[in-house]
């Protein structure tokens, strides 16, 4: 009944008891909330079973990871952007590293470009291999889940033999990589690559995605029109989702993305209107398909190309000229930007901001959350993929 | 009234689809490890507990200020005047006493940020990972030993300046653990 009225007060801090209709109830939900991916708090209206408006609390995963930024020296940083977006560390190392790069004005060799191309993709594949599979958990699957984290675990299995770490990996140096690749790492990567195209792919397709009760789950439920994604600035899957190809990777290529041919998937609308859940986790089917492509093909790229000192170019000390930095990159999440500050005396940042994907999705969560069911908001928290470590930092 | 059908139908389908996955993976092998009994073997480089050869350390503190979340804690001074030259494995002079080596495992990060600027390579990680405890100041180690025995031969004296008696003391066979006392 209520469901269109419009809420009067728009203050921050919380609803006013005239915000509320007669037959409307405030719900928390959360921050313990097992499907909250972390601890995301969100306050509902609700009128029955619809929710009228919804609003997301975040800041309990609070570290003080900008602030804790200028007190360490810059390669100290990296193990803290590790802890950004844990599910992805790699790919957020690679971006703060891409800024100390770019401030310091080094190009890596193409042979650590192609390693930390692979580390990303490979990443990227895992990173998708939990949101799918939690996603699956969310709306009742539970087999799914195992089945993809097995496969990560083949990937986080080359990651300890090449870095020594499984989840923190401490890889992407300025300027370099911690450890060149161990032997054997090309024949397990094509193993994963050929692994994943065989089994991982097909089942995941067969088991979740295919699945009939998942479609009609999914599809149709919290679409993202293409203008609100493009306004609320969403990147990766969840702005691809909603049909609007843009791609860092191909975009704005960095790390010697241009060598690679992949294509970059976007949301068709099968079932239902485009930038529905459904599409936004098809995307990210497909994109670990591709994804998989590129680890392929820098692989070829990888044997081809002559070794090079791994750490030829880390600096000895890290102390750039004052000047400031933007730098961004295709995380698994989305597009990740860093903006590092030198002042040129300390050799700490002056200012490490970061500019996170999960943070712009939650921040387009209350409008598409309007008007849909509270089982939804389920569905709707998980296909955009938010991880709690990177919206709070 | 032929959609529905065909959704009833494809929703049986596709679930029938999806229990032959789980059918077949009876007939894998398992792939989940009995931990307390079965274990997997660790890579070399696995970065778990770090380990200090105190025997080794100069007390330079560059790991405790590359450290990020500072958990190496070094307190040395300078070793009493003409006291007996003692040396690291790697011919470098101790001249410092290390008083205080510790470092508060339950802080660390395992970053091994500490590991590469020492220039003995006394402090390292290693692949040993079962030290939980019930007590937080177990975690606490303290790696200073007074009653450590250091090398008193400078196991690889400087060569002088030319170059093949530089290439004749590289390759002079290293000398083993603690042999002088």
């Amino acid at each position: 009944m209520s469901a269109t009225r419009p809420i009067t007060s728009a203050d921050t801090v919380g609803w006013r008891i005239d915000d509320i209709g007669p037959d409307e109830m405030i719900l928390s939900m959360g921050p313990q909330h097992p499907s909250t991916h972390g601890v995301l708090r969100i306050e509902l209206i609700t009128d029955g079973e619809l929710v009228r408006d919804a609003r997301p609390h975040i800041g309990y995963l609070h570290r003080c990871f900008e602030k804790h930024c200028e007190n360490v020296d810059y390669p100290g940083v990296i193990p803290y952007t590790d802890r950004l977006d844990y599910v992805a560390s790699m790919g957020n190392s690679l971006g703060y590293c891409l800024a100390v790069e770019k401030l310091l004005a080094i190009e890596p060799s193409p042979y650590v470009q192609t390693i930390r191309v692979i580390m990303a993709e490979l990443q990227r594949i895992a990173s998708h291999c939990v949101a799918i599979g939690t996603y699956g958990m969310d709306l009742g699957a539970f087999t799914p889940f195992l089945h993809l984290l097995r496969d990560r675990e083949k990937i986080l299995d080359v990651f300890e033999w090449t870095c020594g770490a499984r989840l923190l990996y401490n890889y992407n140096w300025v300027g370099g990589v911690s450890h060149d690749v161990p032997e054997g790492f090309v024949k397990a990567c094509r193993e994963i690559v050929s692994e994943f195209d065989q089994i991982t792919y097909p089942e995941l397709v067969n088991l979740l995605i295919g699945n009939k009760i998942f479609i009609s789950r999914t599809a149709g439920v919290g679409v993202v029109s293409r203008e609100l994604a493009i306004s609320y600035d969403l990147t990766g899957p969840n702005l691809r989702g909603s049909g609007v190809k843009y791609d860092l990777r191909k975009d704005e290529p960095y790390s010697g993305y241009e060598n690679y041919t992949f294509e970059v998937p976007v949301g068709e609308g099968q079932y239902g209107p485009k930038g529905s859940c459904f599409d936004r986790n098809w995307v990210r089917v497909v994109e670990m398909k591709e994804s998989a492509r590129i680890v392929s093909q820098a692989l070829d790229r990888l044997e081809k190309l002559d070794k090079t000192d791994v750490r030829e170019k880390v600096p000895k000390r890290v102390k750039p000229a004052k000047g400031e930095v933007f730098a961004r990159s295709e995380a698994a999440r989305g597009n990740l930007g860093y903006y590092v500050v030198a002042d040129g005396t300390a050799v700490n940042p002056y200012r490490v901001k970061v500019k996170s994907p999960c943070f712009t999705a939650m921040s387009a969560f209350h409008h598409v959350a309007r008007g849909v069911m509270i089982a939804d908001i389920i569905a709707l928290i998980g296909s955009f993929d938010v991880v709690l470590g990177e919206i709070d930092r | 009234m032929k959609t529905w059908f065909a959704d009833l139908w494809s929703g049986f389908y596709t679930v029938l689809v999806g229990m032959d996955i789980t059918w077949r993976h009876l007939f894998t092998p398992k792939v989940v490890l009995q931990y307390p009994e079965q274990k997997w073997t660790l890579p070399p480089k696995s970065r778990m507990r770090l380990h200090l050869k105190y025997e080794d350390c100069i007390g330079c503190g560059q790991c405790a200020r590359a450290c990020p979340v500072n958990c190496i804690s070094i307190k040395a001074d300078k070793r009493a005047a003409g006291s007996a030259p003692i040396y690291a494995a790697n011919g470098q002079a101790i001249k410092l006493d290390v008083k205080v080596f510790d470092i508060d495992m339950s802080l660390c990060c395992y970053c091994n940020l500490c590991t590469y600027p020492c220039p003995t390579d006394c402090i390292y990680m290693t692949p040993e990972y079962e030290f939980a405890s019930t007590d937080i100041r177990d975690h606490l180690y303290r790696f200073a030993k007074p009653d450590a025995v250091f090398l008193t031969v400078n196991p690889k004296p400087p060569a002088p300046a030319p170059a093949p008696a530089a290439a004749a003391a590289a390759a002079a066979p290293k000398p083993t653990e603690g042999g002088a006392a």
